[in-house]
């Protein structure tokens, strides 16, 4: 980035004693050019003035100098009037002169006037500019499509950049607000709690929504892409017709910003790179934001509870182990009152106690296994403890077994269903209920499908292997089926089942 | 059909015990110091809770997002075996200067959210020159300022403070160090376990040492078992009483002596329910339980419960422990241990390098004395070792002595 170099003088007019004329006059002069006048004469500032809220006395000879200062500064332009018929010399005196604000009084009076509405205006973070975005840049997609659309394409593309600068200052002051906020502490803390609380909420929905609609601009700016952001800016300033003022061509300058304008866009969404976008950083603060937020509520809660009683539990604590005179006492006052200390045990034991009875002493008892060599040496076997590993090879071996039965049972029961070809499900007769049971589960998913026109309801397994095709009897007879527990009865379907793969190739050995 | 439910109970099963045992021997976790164990308590925190509220009326706090586990243990503990140990390669119990200023600190610590170690030392001098009991800290002397950084040394590894910039260590040399530090505040208010504030008592600081014994229940008395001892109390609160006093000892003693307690302990402990509870509190937190005639203990086979080992072989006065358990059938007095203590450095000349000075063999005992007796083995009375009946655990057993015989034949 280019770095900011500021005219001097340009401010110069909002310092000092007299900086409240400074800006009243400049506010005079941009109040009239919005009405189209931009030139103005003493007597008419005077009135301009007037209208701006400057109500008090002002000696013509206070006005002239001020209007000299901003002329020194070059915020103001004065030039003679010779246009005007002038009745006497006091009146051509008066009159002839005409002041207007030079390009750079217009510029320091608009950075003043945003100055003061930055400071104004509060920061959001709003699901609403990222649909609008999203929404531009789906019209510009449609409208490249148009031939004869460039002043079309020239207002979107304008709506689009003042979108994205709204997201960008929107985020840009709130997250200068959310910071501010997680510095200030001590603040009255019932606010405290519901503004952090609020803000909380407020997050937790806006990173909730962000990720679905930063893909779609992701996907929409992608496309822009392929058709060639320069082709659209190029249409875009042909449709902005601008005007030659200046003598200078504008158009190769405004290409240039309009491409500044929409690489900021690609770094926001899509940064060509592949670097991070910088709306992922934005959910990455705002979830930051959130868990900081939530801590310094838990902390505030926590520590209003009794803060002041323990400050003076400690200083008494102290007191008690200044006065305690056994070393052992300090520790069990320790032990006591922080309650730190850990638990002591032994680690050796019987390897299963309940072989001896609760009503034997220690005595009795056999006494635990202690390394021999820690008697004899004063070391211990360096071998730790085995873990706790189970043993599951027999686990896993039955397990595939059991994989595998159920597999052939699947294969055999479809190996008996399949059709091979049209029939009628009565032609199933008698059947094995595990076979019948896949059948009717077929049978309900082709039933649950919707008919195609001709009638047929297809549908297949959940692996896709079988496939199974079913019309509607057209006689409306009723099919019987029998099985070990019972009789099936039902329309009598057309039914085609059919496997995939591997059976095919079984028939075409057949 | 598949058992991955019950594999997963199973799972959960053993993390809940660990996760109990994790507690019991760091009653702060803390997820900068220990990830892995403050992940398993946050995953199984409500069996956990569970566990120590319905055992031992103990209450667990765990803060997921703040980082940390606490387990308040309430209990006026009798044991002076388990201090705290400064952060250095002796690992030397705490002394009374940094008791003091441990606590002097703390107060301190209260006051901002955040400080510098030379700042926390103004305040600590001041609040120390001002109290009439205290001594006055000077951090002129490298003592005292050594005392203070093993201090903060202990409040960074509980996560009351962190170090933002610096370390700590350097202030020993110079206490121009500059050390920055965050303050949790609410932890560290976390950390006083007592039920009562130690301020509330107001007693005169004069009558402190006197009245110690009485001082240490007060202050963790709760009011839900009504005024035990004193004024008669409704049976479920006695109930929750024996059933809280009898459990805390167990899981957090190494022995538990059917003589050390009340009648109603006694009682509550041999009956089928206090039995049965026992059982399946064990179970439950992956102890081994062991009963005998005389009392019960707990064994934790994964030795995670605990802060030391007996046996073991990690320190001299630990293996003496050992061997001068096995010389002691009954009651000996100090001076017989000394002279087998002495008998034992003549017999391994190469061990035990640091009791080999004059005072070495009284030394060696008087160590082995407090192992023995931080682990529930031996009694001491007027110069007198009485070996306790749990002693018996760890008595030579008879294959032991000719492999014993062959392996100092060997040397």
């Amino acid at each position: 980035m280019e770095p900011i170099r500021v005219p001097a003088e340009m401010f110069r007019f909002t310092s000092g004693d007299r900086a409240g004329l400074y800006i009243s006059v400049l506010h005079a002069f941009t109040e009239a050019n919005e009405r189209l006048e931009t030139a103005l004469s003493l007597d008419d500032l005077r009135a301009r003035l007037r209208a701006v809220g400057r109500l008090e006395a002002l000696e013509d000879e206070d006005l002239t100098r001020a209007l000299g200062q901003l002329r020194e500064w070059d915020l103001v332009d004065v030039n003679q009037n010779h246009a005007e018929n002038y009745l006497t010399a006091a009146d051509y005196e008066r009159n002839n002169l005409q002041y207007s604000l030079t390009r750079r009084g217009e510029a320091a009076f608009a950075g003043v006037l945003h100055a003061l509405s930055v400071l104004a205006s509060t920061g959001a973070l709003q699901t609403a500019v990222l649909d609008a975005i999203a929404d531009r840049l789906g019209d510009l997609l449609t409208l490249l499509a148009d031939d004869g659309a460039d002043r079309r394409i020239f207002t979107t593309v304008m709506e689009l950049e003042g979108h994205l600068e709204a997201l960008s200052t929107n985020t840009k002051q709130f997250n200068g607000e959310l910071q501010r906020l997680l510095r200030a502490d001590g603040a009255d803390l019932s606010t405290f709690h519901e503004v952090k609380a609020a803000t909380v909420a407020y997050l937790q929905e806006f990173v909730t929504n962000l990720d679905q609609r930063a893909r779609t601009i992701e996907a929409r700016i992608g496309q822009l892409e392929e058709h060639g952001a320069s082709r659209l800016h190029l249409r875009a300033l042909r449709g902005a017709d601008l005007p030659k003022i200046s003598g200078t061509d504008p158009g190769p300058e405004w290409l240039a910003h309009r491409q500044a304008r929409w690489e900021g866009l690609c770094a926001w969404f899509l940064p060509p790179d592949g670097a991070r976008p910088r709306v992922e950083q934005l959910r990455l603060v705002a979830r930051r934001a959130i868990i900081t937020l939530l801590q310094v509520l838990d902390r505030i809660t926590e520590s209003r509870r009794r803060a002041s009683s323990a400050v003076a539990d400690f200083r008494e604590l102290a007191r008690w182990f200044t006065v305690l005179p056994a070393q052992d006492d300090l520790h069990r006052l320790w032990a006591t009152a922080f309650g730190l200390s850990s638990a002591r045990h032994a680690h050796l034991g019987h390897p299963d106690p309940e072989l001896v009875s609760s009503s034997a002493t220690w005595a009795e008892a056999d006494p635990v296994a202690v390394s021999v060599l820690l008697r004899s040496s004063g070391r211990t076997e360096r071998f730790s403890r085995t873990g706790r590993v189970r043993e599951v090879a027999a686990i896993k071996a039955a397990r595939a077994e059991q994989a595998l039965a159920e597999r052939a049972q699947l294969e055999a029961a479809w190996d008996m269903l399949d059709t091979d070809g049209r029939v009628r499900l009565s032609h199933f007769g008698k059947l094995d209920h595990s076979v019948f049971e896949r059948l009717l589960d077929l049978l309900g998913k082709a039933l649950a499908s919707s008919p195609s026109a001709a009638g047929t309801r297809r549908s297949t397994t959940s692996d896709g292997k079988i496939e199974i095709v079913l019309r509607d009897p057209a006689d409306g007879a009723v099919a019987q089926l029998i099985t070990p527990r019972g009789r099936f009865s039902g329309p009598d379907y057309e039914i085609e089942i059919r496997a995939f793969g591997g059976r095919q190739v079984k028939e075409a050995a057949r | 059909m598949s058992n991955l439910s019950n594999q997963l109970v199973i799972a959960e099963r053993d993390e809940v015990a660990r996760g109990i045992r994790l507690l019991l021997a760091t009653p702060l976790i803390h997820e900068r110091g220990a990830p892995e164990s403050f992940d398993l308590v946050r995953r199984r925190r409500d069996p956990i809770k569970k566990w120590f509220e319905y055992y031992c009326g103990w209450s667990l706090v765990v803060e997921p997002r703040l980082g940390y586990a606490r387990l308040a243990k309430v209990r006026a503990m009798a044991d002076a075996s388990r201090p705290p140990r400064r952060h250095r390669s002796g690992r030397a119990p705490f002394d009374r200067r940094r008791y003091v200023l441990l606590c002097v600190a703390g107060a301190e610590l209260l006051a901002a959210p955040v400080t510098t170690i030379g700042l926390l030392a103004d305040r600590v001098t001041r609040a120390t020159a001002t109290d009439e009991v205290l001594t006055t800290f000077d951090a002129s002397a490298r003592g005292e300022r050594m005392a203070f950084v093993d201090v903060l040394r202990m409040f960074e590894s509980l996560g009351v403070v962190e170090v933002v910039d610096g370390a700590t260590e350097s202030y020993v040399d110079s206490a121009e160090a500059k050390v920055l530090y965050r303050v949790d505040a609410a932890l560290l208010m976390r950390l006083l376990a007592t039920t009562t504030g130690v301020s509330q008592l107001a007693v005169p600081i004069d009558e402190v040492p006197t009245r110690l014994d009485e001082l240490l229940a007060a202050v963790s008395r709760e009011r839900r078992y009504g005024v035990v001892g004193t004024t008669p109390v409704s049976d479920v609160q006695r109930n929750l009483w024996l059933r809280h006093s009898v459990f805390r000892r167990l899981v957090d003693d190494p022995v538990v002596y059917l003589d050390d307690l009340t009648d109603d302990e006694r009682a509550y402990l041999n009956s089928p329910t206090g039995r049965q509870l026992v059982r399946r509190a064990a179970g439950e937190s992956g102890f081994l339980l062991e009963e005998r005639a005389e009392g019960m203990l707990l064994v934790d086979p994964d030795g995670i419960a605990t802060d030391s080992r007996f046996p073991d072989d990690s320190s001299n006065a630990k293996v003496a422990a050992l061997l001068l358990l096995d010389s002691m059938d009954m009651a000996v007095t100090i001076e017989q241990l000394r002279l087998t203590a002495s008998a034992l450095l003549t017999r391994f000349p190469s061990w035990a390098k640091a009791y080999r000075g004059d005072n070495g063999p009284a030394e060696l005992v008087t160590d082995a004395l407090a192992v023995l007796r931080g682990f529930g083995l031996v009694r001491i009375g007027d110069g007198v070792v009485h070996p306790l009946p749990a002693a018996a655990r760890y008595a030579v057993s008879g294959a032991r002595s000719a492999d014993q015989d062959n392996a100092e034949a060997q040397r």
